[in-house]
């Protein structure tokens, strides 16, 4: 073993020597005095095979694991140009090569290979550099055509259905719904994918329709599915110009929807579906609230039932043969007749147990269930009634501060006065 | 330093012009003088129910700028409005509910003489000279008790107790029983004499007539000086429609007719073809003052135009008995043009051209009623 070893050492020495020999008297020039007559083998993997097959053996791919969707997302290896940031006879070894990596002759002087001492920061430069090159880069867009979430199709706009012959569809804009893919099987081709979309394409003003539409290519079905849509424009009617006309329940499926006529300036608080159907419809405000499956399609098909089951106000007054009256809250609650029918019923006509709410009777007397509100944890908790009584006596200190600041401005009070070293300290 | 000196100079030069330009303003709008209720009490007057109906329905309101959409009624956001279905009577019920509504909302602040420096001595305790160096205040804070009947006094540093003034009396009054809306201090809208004027030009009389109800008591002179102001500055500009069917119209006429300035209003209702109006108003001045010479016919002739519905309601269907009542108004007003107007001449013109339109709305009609087969 010991003999083995020093036959080893016998090996490394030699080159070991001419190593350091060279290291310590680099000025003095002994070519051809040590030779190394150690074979060194030069070839080897990493320099047989040009950058671009090694870079592919490392990031490919094989066919099946492409279909399981191997090497996509997080920890995927990407291709990274090892050259970029590198120049010639600059290195790990900060040597200087006069006529290489600097001029032979600086002023009067006749520079000479010298090594210099080692840039610490260059490997770290490099690495940073090689980084850089490796991160993700999406393709942004900006903030007006970004749909619902990152730049997928969902919720983006796709621009007006293409015109019939010579008609055109002026003032419409189409809104993405959905866009997915589906896998077919087929007896001869196997397993094949398609794209299927929805979108809802309006003008804003009461038109508005949606379609789906089915294809090989994602932008193909997306055409398909905004033409369909503009073949099948529906009316709607907007109550005041900017809501609906009253409450109403609607279902398709297992879906629900309860859905509220809002107030001016409410906004719409609803599902983002939904959201976008009022948006083409021209509805400004309005609340909904989804239960039950929350199957997209469904979603649409459902609130759009809803909306054209509506009844006006003149027609809710006529099929109960009664005066519709509204009550404003900002008009002091003057009772303002909306819509009166032909003849009037009398108290005695109408029956006993007929539904005249009328939220009730438009709901088709379905009750929305309004869940309880609980007390918030932290209210039951004894630390809760000490913080009450502790700021107790801070509970007008804004409103004060905001008066003092509007007639002085600043907070001042007549201590301020008597007491002036406190501000000129406080100022300090 | 040098710098520091040259950026203020030009600064201190535009201040002193806006201070000048502001009190050439000022100056203009000085011109108009408050003329105050301070001589006779116009309470008993204005009271009266008879001024009360002629003041209401000179009012003329209607109910959709009655129940206009307000920004003072504390509400932040809008609501959900709330629907019902109604029969026949329940909706009269619920428009007779809004109608009493409509009236409280139409109450007019009161006009009352202007109130007299309370400086009523209690009593002098020599004694307590020099006990202390300030005065000391006593409010008699029992709840259920008036503001204007608490008894509020003040121990002065020379030993006399009395009883406050009206100014400390309102500010201890606010300090203990807070109106909401009321200030301590008073609104720089009505401190500052730019910012008055200001809402003045903008035309906010209805602003600044409710906020001096809220801030000032009727009988306080800074709150007839204010109204008095407002009240001349829309006569001078011929404002009127703003403030109908507000519950400061009333108190405007009033006004106007008090002072003896109601010339033009007189004129905006004649130009308005508003003629029955015109009556009520010659009767109110009858009421007021007495002076107009045919003052008995107006009255007759104002108790037979308060039964009837408002004028402009239905401008093209006349009755025989319409045409009657309309041109017994006619001959009375010109009587009073005649004896009492301060412009007769514009008034004469007026009034000639609500004859001429007038001939023509009769003809429109009796014409209508001839082609429908009437009599």
């Amino acid at each position: 073993m010991f003999s083995k070893f020093l036959a080893f050492k016998r090996v490394v020495q030699p080159s070991s020597s001419l190593l350091t020999r060279c290291l310590n008297n680099n000025n003095i020039v002994h070519n051809l005095k040590f030779i190394s007559t150690s074979s060194v083998y030069c070839v080897n993997f990493f320099n047989k095979l040009p950058a671009e097959k090694l870079w592919k053996s490392v990031t490919s791919v094989s066919n099946a694991g492409a279909k399981k969707g191997r090497g996509r997302g997080a920890g995927r290896i990407r291709i990274r140009d090892l050259n970029r940031g590198q120049v010639i006879g600059v290195g790990k070894i900060n040597m200087l090569w006069p006529g290489l990596s600097a001029p032979v002759i600086r002023g009067r002087e006749l520079l000479k290979q010298q090594r210099l001492p080692d840039d610490s920061e260059r490997m770290e430069k490099l690495i940073k550099l090689r980084d850089s090159m490796t991160k993700f880069r999406r393709l942004k867009l900006t903030p007006i055509e970004r749909g619902w979430s990152g730049n997928r199709m969902p919720g983006r706009s796709i621009g007006p259905p293409d015109p019939i012959g010579e008609d055109e569809f002026v003032g419409f804009d189409t809104k993405v719904l959905q866009l997915r893919s589906l896998l077919i099987m087929k007896g001869s081709l196997g397993r094949t994918k398609n794209y299927q979309a929805m979108v809802v394409t309006g003008n804003g003003q009461g038109l508005a329709g949606f379609g789906i539409g089915r294809s090989k290519e994602a932008p193909a079905a997306l055409r398909r599915a905004k033409n369909r849509a503009g073949q099948k424009l529906m009316h709607f009617e907007i109550c005041n110009g900017h809501t609906i006309f009253h409450d109403f329940y609607t279902a398709f499926g297992k879906t629900k929807i309860f859905v509220q006529m809002k107030n001016e300036g409410y906004g719409l608080k609803c599902h983002r579906a939904i959201k976008e159907i009022c948006q083409a419809i021209g509805i400004k405000d309005l609340r909904a609230k989804v239960e039950g499956s929350n199957n997209l399609q469904h979603i649409v098909k459902a609130f759009f039932i809803g909306l054209l089951q509506q009844r006006t106000h003149q027609q809710l007054a006529e099929e109960k043969k009664l005066h519709l009256v509204e009550y404003r809250a900002e008009n002091e609650y003057y009772p303002k007749v909306i819509a009166s029918p032909k003849e009037v019923r009398t108290k005695e006509e109408i029956p006993k147990d007929e539904t005249l709410d009328f939220i009730q009777y438009v709901m088709n007397d379905k009750v929305i269930l309004k869940k309880k509100k609980f007390p918030r944890f932290y209210e039951t908790m004894p630390h809760y009634q000490i913080y009450l009584k502790k700021y107790e006596k801070y509970r007008n200190h804004e409103k004060i501060r905001l008066n003092l600041k509007t007639e002085y401005g600043e907070v001042k009070s007549f201590l301020t006065e008597r007491y002036p070293e406190e501000k000129a300290e406080s100022e300090s | 330093m040098m710098s520091v000196l040259i950026n203020k100079l030009p600064r201190n030069n535009i201040k002193t012009i806006i201070t000048r330009s502001s009190e050439i303003q000022s100056c203009r709008h000085l011109s108009i003088v408050p003329s105050l209720y301070d001589d006779k009490d116009p309470a008993p007057t204005f009271f009266s129910s008879q001024v009360q109906i002629l003041l209401k329905r000179l009012t003329r309101p209607d109910l959709s700028k009655v129940f206009r959409k307000r920004c003072n009624t504390g509400l932040f956001v809008l609501r959900t409005p709330t629907y019902k279905f109604l029969t026949d009577k329940e909706l009269e019920a619920e428009i007779a509910k809004a109608n009493e509504k409509a009236e409280q909302l139409l109450q007019m602040p009161p006009v009352v003489k202007m109130h007299q420096t309370i400086n009523e001595v209690l009593s002098e305790d020599p004694a307590l000279i020099g006990y202390d160096s300030c005065k000391y205040l006593f409010t008699d804070i029992t709840y259920g008790v008036k503001n204007e009947h608490r008894i509020i006094v003040e121990r002065d540093p020379d030993g006399v107790l009395r009883n406050c003034d009206h100014d400390i009396r309102k500010r201890l009054n606010q300090t203990y029983f807070p109106m909401n809306g009321r200030k301590i201090k008073e609104p720089i809208m009505f401190s500052d004499k730019d910012r008055f004027n200001d809402l003045l030009d903008n035309s906010k009389y209805e602003f600044i007539l409710d906020r001096a109800c809220i801030q000032y008591e009727p009988d306080e002179p800074k709150y007839q000086s204010v109204t008095s102001i407002t009240y001349q500055h829309i006569d001078l500009k011929k404002c009127y429609e703003i403030l109908r069917s507000t519950r400061h119209f009333g108190p405007m006429t009033f006004y106007l007719t008090w002072h003896q300035s109601m010339d033009n209003l007189m004129l905006e209702l004649l130009q308005g073809n508003a003629i029955r109006e015109a009556v009520l108003l010659t009767s109110l001045r009858q009421h007021i003052h007495g002076d107009v010479i045919n003052g008995g016919e107006a009255h007759n002739l104002a108790q037979q135009i308060l039964p009837t519905p408002k004028q402009s309601e239905k401008p093209e269907n006349l009755t025989e008995e319409d045409i009657q009542l309309d041109n017994k108004c006619v001959e009375c007003i010109e009587k009073f043009i005649v004896g009492n107007s301060a412009m007769k001449s514009q008034h004469e013109l007026a009034l000639q051209g609500f004859r001429e339109h007038y001939q023509q709305l009769i003809d429109l009609s009796r014409g209508l009623r001839k082609a429908h087969g009437g009599v």
